[in-house]
């Protein structure tokens, strides 16, 4: 062994807990993202002739600054949590549930059947049974990709999308045949819908206790919503499931040296996943609506991805990102009756904050890991992997950690 | 005339046939390269908003008239999906970031960014004025002749149909004859053996994310003003995933490609031609379109021959990892 | 033992000086002056134990790394090689142990790539001038073939040819022989054979004393970062090369318990799979040490995954205390009294992003003892286990809330020795223990290994370094392609155990 001389004590360098290091480090490489988004958008603010300030603080104030707003601004991150949560679920444990847009489609068909066929029961019981369907349903979408997986070790992220298509076709077919709604009009320019709901099946608006105008639906979803939230932050940090999940998803090698069924896991975190999938529609039809119609909200799957990021797939940031992403929403409505600035412009600022928090993330961890990489040296040892190994192929300490041209495989967080 | 509906499916079906092929095209420029590209649904909305707005402006404002002036739209189209692949490219390739995550940016951002061009361009938000001008269609000589109604698949089609169905031949050569294509290949296949022999990787990277900015812009502008008329909000319907579908299935192979863009593009056809078909008219209409998903589902999962990505994009595919 | 003169078998000049070279890396001296000369027309083996230097001294003359002392001599020129580009350039390529091969690609592809000659590709005369060149040498290989579909040692000579390609006359080649079977092996001497006439320069990087003898012309002998000789194969023998190369004062001995050995705990019988076991028969008695020594890359890695489960052996038994074990889950095999330190303690041990207490309990955490029935984790439990293991084993780390890729490889590694021998296991395997520790963290480890010793219980130690196999076996045997090849008793001498992990069957009964 050529090592040199008599090593330190291994006690680290700086004084800083590691743990704090990671949150702090977190919060920063946030921040700083958030920074440049707003900067890069008052570029295109200042290009239609308006103050960024006055148009960010117009946005602020129109989301959060009334009890409409706040009503209408947590109204549209309700269904992103769930959307969220579903997405981070399965990142833990290194799978990339992309089909989330699809579980809440099928979700909202097998829930739409159960608030019909299930009319007779009374209310309170009738909505439980109404979400479980939901849940069922986006459980059973997700568990196909699940299977084949574990069984076929068929890539997720093509069978999620391609599942995803097909789940459009099948809520097009579900409420153009068997919960087509009754006395529908005849011709062809109908806009399709199932039958309403009973008013017992919807989840009551819990506005009005606000102050919140009725017209915003902030329902009691979104307690469910944050609830969730909880459950999966227990779920992953004080259950054996999520431990073992986080183990797959970080050091799968690890883990099935520790006796851990990669399978069975992978397995259990799509099933979560499409729980939690289920209920993304659910905002639409049991609050806003009362109905499954043609025009559902679309995209909600796919947002999710991008709240779960900026989240950095953790369920309280998930929350508060769901929250932010509420008031850019929001800010739509703001930017259209105050400003000259259109409303499209909210996405792409949505867009580019999404992109500078990933990127942002990968500098961030890069950084890290050269660091870790003097400590280690420091320490008086380096370890094997960046060390010359006399047997690897051509990297050296110089190359290590700066993988240059696979495309990145993890996910970001 | 016995084989009017078919006939009239099958055109149709060449007429989706450019798009899938088109999108897939590009596709697999991205993706033979290694770079992941699910954001081909996002490049051809992009393309569809411009491209109906350069066949107006240069045919109309700027008077060029036919043919340049629909060309020129086309081209616009795709070099505005050119550029938009360019978040894509500089988001993969120089920040590393998770392909699948920044596919999926790219198909959010392009839904906003397409309303936020049409107003530019249109003053509406989800729509551009019906009858844009297009290429004149012509019929396909031989082919439109041919008995029984046949002939008429292969009639009133849009010459880029024609281009597409050729687009196969320069493609295979420059990915299979050129060294440019050799290189770009084992950037996807071994990144690491190709740098060591001094080859830059991210060089011809870039240069196959562009490209399928461009094919798939220009499918969108095809789409748009060639097939519909103008631009509508939505009017994608998912062609970009279907494109990727028949990309997978195919193997990345540009040979292969043409029947599976073929085959799908017909599978878009049937619900609006022949429902009154005999085994047809039993499946309603959304379990036809869901077939070119079903069948890749299949084929991935092992089920009828094996699919094989460039091993560098594969990598991508198995989905992404860590806490 | 006689260093270098300089003096080649055949009189010409050096055609390249590599002179004082040296190579640091944080906290390890990879090469220490180490002088070298190549000349025209010869087979060069580079010689040397695993960390060595062997191959860094070669990737600093490739050009990978820079050199942090001495200097090139190339033709009689000083030269700077900042890259793969500027050695080839010079003339200089070298063919790796893991190959950058294009699967998909044929063997004209894999080898033009890069100096394709033109913007167009004439595949005809690319394979002509492949197939030429591939004459010339004796090279059997097939131009279009497709490199997914070719044997190793096809595979190795695509990598030479394309070396040759673009005209490299020195060619570096790092342990070829490793991954071919001895009819590859054959061919591939009578390719070196042929480049030789031709009058190229190859460096033969290997441990397999057997081959250097056979091929070289002279032989370069590199210990812990430098040149302990250079000789002559028809001055030396396989033994004289073994001292040279691992004969050294043992660190330091610690004591031995005395402890009554017992019955065979594990008896692996016959354990074969993928090439890479080829038949492994071994006892471990309770209260006793087997070592087993060997080269890494001879089957050890797929040895201890075969016992922990981590691995389906093709055929062959395992039997724990009479219990078949080979091909039970990972889960089960630890229930039934096994525990592992692993040879990769980042891929295999802990769980780098987790914190400690996290990881002391991986693969008890479902035990009752730390997760209740309906799977919740009892935290408090676990954390009074991880505050137990620290204090135990030391492990230095600011609090058992910290992130196990915080500590240092030593600590790593008492982290997963506490928690694997807190188990109270009826066998212990450990695959190269002590492997980037420093001097104290070895001291530790070796003592707890003996404590497991002292308990009665049986440990399999598998180890490429023969101090360790030494300081601490009851018994030794070498490990060498998939079989073992010898057995010792610990106070064999080290030319023999090391002729024996070098190939050399050697059987002295303990």
């Amino acid at each position: 062994m050529a090592t040199e001389g008599m090593a330190a004590p291994a006690r680290l360098a700086r004084a800083r807990p590691a743990w704090l290091e990671g949150f702090l480090g977190q919060l920063i490489a946030l921040l700083a993202s958030l920074g440049i988004a707003l900067l890069l958008g008052s570029l295109l603010i200042v290009a239609y002739g308006e103050s960024p300030v006055a148009v960010y603080s117009a946005i602020l104030k129109g989301s959060l600054g009334s009890a409409d707003g706040i009503g209408y601004t947590l109204s549209i991150a309700t269904p992103l949590i769930f959307s969220a949560l579903a997405v981070a679920v399965c990142f833990k444990g290194g799978l990339f549930n992309i089909g989330v847009e699809g579980q809440y489609l099928v979700a909202m068909v097998t829930a739409a059947w159960a608030a019909l066929t299930f009319d007779a029961l009374p209310g309170p019981l009738l909505v439980f049974v109404v979400l479980l369907f939901a849940m069922l349903g986006g459980m059973v979408w997700a568990a196909i990709p699940g299977i084949l997986k574990v069984k076929t070790g068929a890539h997720e992220v093509v069978t999620t999308i391609m599942l995803n298509g097909i789940a459009v076709s099948l809520l097009a077919w579900a409420i153009n045949f068997p919960l087509k709604f009754t006395n529908a009009p005849p011709g062809q320019n109908v806009d399709l819908r199932t039958d309403l709901f009973s008013d017992k099946a919807l989840i009551g608006d819990i506005g009005h206790y606000f102050g919140v105008t009725p017209g915003a639906h902030l329902s009691w979803l979104l307690f469910l919503a944050i609830a969730a939230a909880i459950v999966v932050w227990f779920l992953l940090r004080r259950t054996r499931l999520g431990y073992e999940a986080r183990a797959v998803g970080s050091s799968p090698g690890s883990a099935k040296a520790g006796g851990v069924s990669i399978g069975a896991t992978q397995l259990r975190l799509f099933l979560i996943s499409g729980a939690l999938a289920g209920l993304v529609g659910m905002q639409e039809i049991l609050a806003d609506k009362g109905y499954l119609g043609q025009n559902y909200v679309a995209t909600l799957g796919f947002t999710g991805i991008a709240v779960a990021f900026l989240g950095q797939n953790n369920p309280i940031g998930i929350v508060f990102a769901a929250i932010l992403w509420g008031v850019l929403s929001r800010g739509e409505v703001t930017l259209q009756i105050q400003t000259e600035v259109p409303r499209e412009f909210i996405i792409i600022l949505q867009g580019i904050l999404i992109l500078s928090v990933v990127i942002t993330y990968q500098i961030a961890k890069r950084r890290l890991a050269a660091r870790q990489l003097q400590r280690a040296g420091a320490a008086g040892e380096l370890e094997d992997s960046a060390a010359p190994d006399e047997s690897s192929g051509p990297r050296g300490p110089e190359t290590a950690g700066s993988d240059a041209f696979e495309p990145a495989d993890e996910g970001g967080r | 005339m016995p084989f009017t509906d078919i006939a009239v499916a099958i055109q149709i079906s060449l007429t989706y046939f450019t798009i899938i092929y088109l999108t897939g095209i590009g596709g697999l420029f991205s993706e033979r390269s290694g770079i992941v590209n699910i954001g081909l649904e996002g490049l051809m909305i992009i393309g569809t908003v411009t491209g109906a707005f350069g066949a107006r402006f240069f045919t109309d404002t700027l008077g060029l008239g036919q043919p340049w002036g629909p060309i020129l739209g086309l081209l616009f189209g795709a070099l505005c999906g050119l550029l938009f692949a360019g978040i894509h490219a500089v988001a993969t390739i120089s920040f590393r970031v998770d392909h699948i995550v920044s596919g999926v940016v790219i198909n959010l951002v392009a839904i906003g960014l397409a309303r936020f061009l049409s107003q530019a361009f249109f003053g509406q938000a989800t729509q551009s004025d019906p009858g844009g001008p297009h290429l004149a269609i012509l019929n396909i000589p031989l082919l439109s002749s041919l008995p029984s109604g046949l002939g008429r698949a292969f009639q009133e089609l849009s010459p880029i149909v024609i281009v597409a169905a050729l687009m196969v031949f320069p493609v295979w050569y420059v990915l299979n004859r050129l060294r440019w294509g050799l290189r770009l290949r084992s950037c996807g296949e071994n990144p690491e053996a190709t740098r060591s022999l001094g080859v830059s990787v991210p060089l011809y990277r870039y240069q196959g994310v562009l490209l399928s900015g461009a094919f798939a812009g220009m499918s969108g502008a095809f789409l748009a003003s060639e097939v519909i008329g103008n631009w509508r909000e939505g009017q994608t319907l998912g062609l970009g995933f279907i494109s990727l579908a028949a990309l997978i299935l195919s193997n990345w192979n540009p040979v292969r490609l043409m029947f599976f863009a073929w085959l799908f593009g017909f599978a878009v056809a049937i619900p609006l031609r022949l429902n009154d078909a005999p085994v047809i008219s039993l499946l309603p209409d959304q379990f036809i379109r869901m077939i070119p998903y079903v069948v890749t589902i299949v084929a991935i999962a092992g089920f009828v021959g094996r699919v094989r990505p460039p091993a560098a994009a594969g990598k991508a595919y198995e989905g992404g990892g860590g806490t | 033992m006689r260093i270098g003169d300089g003096a080649g078998s055949n009189g010409s000049p050096p055609l390249v000086v590599l002179e004082h070279i040296s190579k640091r890396f944080p906290g390890v001296v990879a090469n220490d002056e180490v002088d070298l000369q190549l000349r025209a027309g010869e087979v060069h083996a580079l010689i040397g134990e695993n960390g060595a230097g062997k191959s860094t001294l070669m990737r600093v003359l490739y050009g990978m790394y820079p050199a942090d002392g001495g200097r090139i001599v190339v033709r009689g020129e000083e030269v700077k090689v900042a890259s793969p580009r500027d050695a080839i350039a010079l003339g200089i390529g070298m063919v790796h142990q893991h190959f950058v091969l294009v699967d998909p690609f044929t063997v004209t592809e894999n080898i033009i790539l890069g100096e394709e000659g033109g913007s167009r590709l004439d595949v005809d005369a690319a394979r002509q001038r492949v197939a030429e060149l591939a004459d010339s040498y004796a090279f059997r290989v097939d131009p279009s073939a497709v490199v997914e579909d070719l044997s190793v040692g096809e595979e190795q000579r695509v990598e030479i040819l394309k070396a040759l390609y673009r005209g490299v006359e020195i060619l570096i080649l790092d342990e070829p022989t490793a991954v071919l079977t001895p009819s590859e092996t054959k061919d591939l001497f009578g390719n070196l054979r042929k480049l030789r006439e031709a009058g190229r320069t190859i460096v033969f990087i290997s441990h397999k004393l057997d081959e250097v003898m056979e091929i070289a012309d002279r032989i370069t002998v590199l210990r812990r970062g430098r040149v302990v000789g250079e000789t002559r194969p028809a001055d030396t023998s396989k033994a004289k090369l073994a001292e040279m190369m691992v004969g050294r004062p043992v660190l330091f001995r610690l004591e031995k318990p005395t402890v009554e050995i017992g019955e065979p705990v594990l008896r692996v019988r016959d354990l074969a799979g993928e090439g890479k076991l080829n038949g492994i028969d071994l006892d471990v008695r309770a209260g006793e040490i087997l070592g087993v020594a060997g080269v890494e890359g001879n089957g050890q890695r797929e040895l201890a995954e075969s016992l922990i489960g981590l691995r389906v052996p093709a055929s062959g038994t395992i039997q724990l205390d009479g219990t078949s074990i080979a091909g039970m889950p990972v889960a089960d095999i630890r229930n039934a009294g096994v525990a592992y330190i692993p040879e990769d303690r980042h891929d295999q041990g802990l769980v780098l992003n987790m914190t400690l207490w996290e990881n002391s309990v991986l693969g008890r955490h479902d035990d009752a003892e730390f997760s209740s029935k309906l799977g919740v984790l009892l935290i408090r439990r676990i954390k009074d286990l991880a505050e137990r293991l620290v204090r135990l084993f030391d492990v230095r780390a600011r609090s058992i809330d910290v992130t196990a890729s915080t500590l240092s490889g030593g600590n790593q590694q008492k982290l997963i020795l506490a928690r694997e021998l807190e188990t109270d296991p009826k066998l212990l395997v450990a695959a190269q223990p002590t492997r980037g520790l420093d001097v104290g963290a070895i001291e530790f480890v070796w003592k707890e290994i003996l404590e497991q010793k002292a308990a009665g219980r049986a440990v399999l130690l598998i180890s490429a370094e023969l101090d360790e196999i030494y300081a601490l076996s009851d018994r030794i045997v070498t490990l060498y392609e998939g079989k073992i090849t010898g057995e010792f008793s610990p106070d064999a001498p080290p030319e023999r155990i090391g002729a024996g992990m070098l190939g050399g069957a050697e059987q002295e009964v303990a």
